[in-house]
């Protein structure tokens, strides 16, 4: 109980502190924060200056900041953050549409690295010590130190331009997400391989799968019937952090590959200045990002009950 | 740096066991000692070293100015002259690519730095007081966390604009959080054993159990994350500065290079080869060490 309170503590101190250093964005970065928190309610390339005042009071821009505040969130709470200053479009549609590419090309990614990743981990636990589990882990763990916007040209050079068979940019079908996908997977397939390979390993060496053995039961058996199921509880946690990092970490694979998600369009607001753009963007991921650590968190005390309490130096 | 330089600054009494005093280690036996460690750490120890020298020496042994064009030479590949051929403005790419390293390492190593010193006090600090403060902290440390790290460095750059500060200042907004955890935890694991004890009922000064045990006991784990964070930091400095955000032009990392040879992919690819494998050796050097040393507490975690 203690530890859910603590959770949702986390939880509503993270979004008031992002809606609040969102919300200060007008008056942080430098020009007249009344113009620019104006423009994006009143959706105009710039404001009158006859009517400036009249709209500095209809939008309660003369009142306390903190007052303002309140009245900010509870308009953004109901999704409405104004307009963009670049596509003088309403923000949120937008942000709908980019988060859901995001979400898919996260899924894909998340997909791919679980389809290498565990078999290969276990494969590594199984052979431990040996010359697959040394070259395994070697591969994997030099897979962190390779920069995604390095991997990304790259395969961009060999599948598109060399053998012209997959697109190099765009997003028009599932054609186009296979070499996002994986540049994106290159690193949770890192971890999960590694988390893998640990769990797998300390379930191989736990009582009840050599009580197993010693019964009797065939060694494969007892891997998939017994060793698998307890193995994947971590990888289960580290998946969904996973699925929340790259719905913020997107930005640079993103950008490269031309996909109009989440991640593209934050890096496009702060390039632009779209200030709407960037309060909405970043509420939206941070949002997403903490609700999933928290079920997460949740999920894995229910699961495994001999976390709860005790959370020293987690 | 100094944390980062691998297995040079392995003092040989932690190497030895108990029983050998360290004032007789010899230079035989500090040589077998190095080749005693586990590999990775001396593979990644030795590769950093030759990084680190040769972006020291750069302003002596580059081979031309980073800066000069040569309109005639566009796009060569390698040469006797050119090693790592030149750039769409005919500039030779060795000699940008160390350039651009002094500021690309600088930029992570700093940040790392400033990361380290003060997740680890503040870790302690939390491990010795306790209470409201050690819980605040950790609260903080757990909001700080649930921010992606590139969100917060766009959030910090939309404030501050684009810059080698602002880069560092990002950064350093939620990279200090996992060594206070790390700190905190072991701070409290060591705390517990009995050497502390002892120290307490010698009557040694809190300050004293901290300064003299707490902190040389945490220091291995700390160094191992200190050095799989800098080869982390070092592909994220980059990705900043590849999307424009970290070092502006003309002066240029290795992060905007890869970003200016980017149009030029199909016609140069060598642009796109070189200073990504720099990062790439870089960065894949420190997490040797880092697994190395964490290999040699035993597999702990």
């Amino acid at each position: 109980m203690r530890f859910l309170v603590r959770r949702l503590t986390v939880l509503v101190a993270a979004l008031l502190a992002v809606s609040f250093l969102v919300f200060l964005i007008p008056y942080l970065t430098p020009g007249d924060p009344t113009r620019k928190i104006l423009r994006g309610r009143v959706n105009a390339m710039d404001i009158d200056p006859a009517q400036l005042e009249s709209l500095r009071a209809q939008y309660g821009l003369d009142r306390p900041v903190l007052v303002q505040y309140a009245d900010w969130l509870a308009t953004a709470v109901r999704g409405d953050f104004g307009y963009s200053y670049t596509s003088q479009a309403a923000v949120m549609p937008q942000i709908g549409a980019a988060a859901m590419v995001t979400l898919v090309l996260a899924v894909g990614a998340l997909g791919l690295a679980i389809a290498v990743a565990l078999p290969s981990g276990i494969l590594a636990a199984m052979r431990r010590g040996g010359p697959v589990d040394t070259a395994i882990t070697t591969v994997t763990q030099a897979f962190v130190a390779v920069p995604e916007y390095w991997l990304a040209p790259l395969l961009i050079l060999v599948f598109a331009v060399k053998f012209g068979a997959l697109p190099s940019a765009g997003w028009a079908g599932p054609a186009w997400m296979i070499l996002p996908c994986v540049t994106l997977a290159l690193r949770p397939i890192s971890y999960f391989t590694q988390i893998t390979r640990a769990s797998m390993a300390e379930v191989l060496d736990s009582p009840y799968i050599v009580g197993a053995r010693a019964r009797g039961l065939g060694y494969y058996r007892t891997i998939l019937r017994h060793g698998i199921r307890n193995a994947l509880i971590p990888v289960v946690t580290l998946l969904s952090v996973w699925l929340g990092g790259l719905l913020g970490g997107s930005v640079v694979v993103e950008v490269i590959f031309g996909i109009p998600g989440m991640g593209r369009l934050v890096f496009n607001a702060v390039h632009n200045g779209d200030i709407p753009m960037i309060q909405a963007s970043m509420v939206t991921i941070v949002t997403i990002t903490v609700l999933l650590a928290t079920v997460t968190d949740v999920l894995y005390t229910v699961i495994n009950p001999t976390v709860r309490g005790s959370h020293v130096g987690s | 740096m100094s944390v980062l330089d691998g297995p040079k600054t392995i003092t040989p009494a932690t190497l030895t066991p108990d029983s050998a005093p360290a004032g007789t280690v010899t230079r035989r036996n500090r040589t077998r000692a190095l080749l005693r460690q586990p590999w990775p750490l001396v593979a990644g120890g030795a590769i950093l070293t030759v990084v680190v020298v040769v972006l020291l020496l750069t302003p002596w042994i580059a081979p031309s100015d980073p800066a000069e064009q040569d309109l005639t030479q566009r796009f060569a590949g390698s040469s006797a002259a050119h090693w790592l051929g030149t750039d769409q403005l005919g500039r030779d790419v060795l000699s940008r690519m160390m350039h651009g390293g002094r500021f690309s390492v600088t930029i992570a190593g700093t940040t790392v730095a400033i990361c380290a010193v003060l997740g680890t006090l503040l870790g302690i600090l939390c491990a010795r007081v306790r209470g409201a403060f050690d819980e605040f902290v950790m609260r903080v440390c757990d909001v700080l966390l649930a921010f992606p790290e590139m969100i917060v460095a766009m959030f910090v750059v939309s404030i501050l604009g684009a810059s080698k500060t602002t880069l560092i200042l990002a950064l350093v907004v939620g990279g200090w959080t996992p060594f206070a955890k790390l700190a905190r935890g072991v701070a409290m694991e060591v705390d517990a054993r009995g050497f502390i004890e002892a120290a307490r009922a010698l009557g040694c000064s809190r300050s004293f159990i901290v300064l003299r045990h707490l902190l040389p006991n945490s220091l291995n784990p700390l160094m191992a994350h200190a050095a799989l964070r800098f080869g982390h930091k070092l592909i994220t400095v980059g990705a900043l500065s590849y999307l424009g955000l970290g070092v502006q032009p003309p002066a240029a990392d290795w992060g905007s290079m890869l970003a200016a040879a980017q149009p030029f992919l199909s016609q140069a690819p060598h642009l796109v080869v070189y200073p990504g494998l720099a990062i790439f050796v870089t960065a894949l050097s420190v997490t040797m060490i880092g697994q190395g040393i964490n290999a040699r507490r035993g597999s702990r975690s």
